[in-house]
């Protein structure tokens, strides 16, 4: 436990120096704000332009405000996945540059705390991040366009949490044999592969932890999805990404790489 | 079209913290752990909105 702490600081002080702290909550935040202010004034822009006949015109509203939040959170399946992912992509790559791994590989008890504290570190920074975007792009929604409803807001939320979370953690065994950018594009890869799979054969992947995103917009929209398969095979996914991370990294011990 | 400024200040303002991180990082590392020269970086970040700064706090260092 104490080796998690230790790991677990060493983490929050490395992203505190790279400002990471600062730029990703940030990031999610403008992409949270901007999402109901650009479809607000949407119309008005379209009018502005003057090239659209005004019966077009008419038919571009306002949407409601479950469908504004709902297009947050696309865009946060885009940007925000792709900065998260790429902020990410050196916790265990980097470790092979900066010597950490010399120090702790000889003694293989410590590996799997050392894991556990990094995937740790990162899902403070995406829960935060996150709660701050959604937050904010929440209370856009509201003040602009109407009222949200808080019980599918904050399940929609928590099932989004549950989907960026396990794409972020397949960061980790990636990392533990690849480069950092070769990882995070693999995970982006076969994420976006997984979520495709899962809404063209909804069918026979119930289960599937692809399916989490679009489970989040219907909750928004006003379906009641069952979802608790997904959100149990995320979380398994997410212990399964962490040991083979661990496996991985103890059979291939990390030697700097020129 | 009337823009209601109290909308768009909090917008601008976000921005202007993470150029103003990301500038704030620049001058503080070495010129050895920039990739490329300082000065592309800080017109990147000026010109570029948000994406300039991430493009930035991404690629713009050597991993230490």
């Amino acid at each position: 436990m104490s080796m998690f702490w230790i790991h677990f600081k060493k983490e929050m002080l490395e992203a505190a120096r790279s400002y990471k702290w600062i730029w990703v909550p940030a990031v999610f935040l403008l992409l949270g704000v901007m999402q109901p202010v650009m479809m607000y004034y949407l119309p008005d822009i379209l009018m502005m332009s003057g090239d659209i006949p005004p019966e077009a015109a008419a038919l571009i509203t306002v949407p409601p405000p479950e469908e504004i939040l709902a297009s947050t959170l696309s865009q946060f399946s885009t940007i925000g996945l792709l900065v998260l992912v790429l902020s990410a992509m050196n916790t265990v790559a980097g470790e092979r540059s900066n010597g950490t791994a010399e120090l702790v590989l000889p003694r293989i008890s410590s590996v799997l705390p050392m894991m556990i504290a990094k995937w740790a570190a990162m899902m403070s920074l995406l829960i935060l991040s996150f709660v701050l975007g959604y937050a904010g792009s929440a209370y856009y929604t509201s003040q602009l366009i109407g009222t949200l409803e808080w019980g599918p807001m904050l399940g929609a939320g928590a099932f989004y949490i549950a989907w960026l979370a396990w794409i972020v953690t397949l960061v980790l065994p990636l990392g533990a044999v690849l480069r950092g950018p070769a990882a995070a594009f693999i995970a982006l890869g076969s994420a976006a592969a997984l979520t495709m799979l899962a809404s063209l054969l909804p069918s026979h992947l119930q289960w599937s932890p692809g399916r989490l995103s679009a489970i989040a917009t219907e909750c928004l929209t006003g379906g009641d999805p069952s979802a608790w398969a997904p959100a149990v095979s995320a979380v398994c996914f997410m212990a399964l990404s962490t040991i083979a991370a661990t496996l991985l990294l103890k059979r291939r011990p990390l030697l700097p790489q020129a | 079209m009337e823009i209601n400024w109290g909308l768009i200040w909090p917008i601008i303002a976000l921005q202007a913290v993470l150029a103003v991180t990301a500038l704030v990082s620049l001058t503080k590392a070495e010129t050895e752990q920039i990739r490329g020269p300082k000065w592309m970086w800080v017109l990147i970040i000026l010109l570029g909105n948000i994406l300039g700064s991430v493009a930035y706090f991404i690629g713009g260092r050597r991993a230490s």
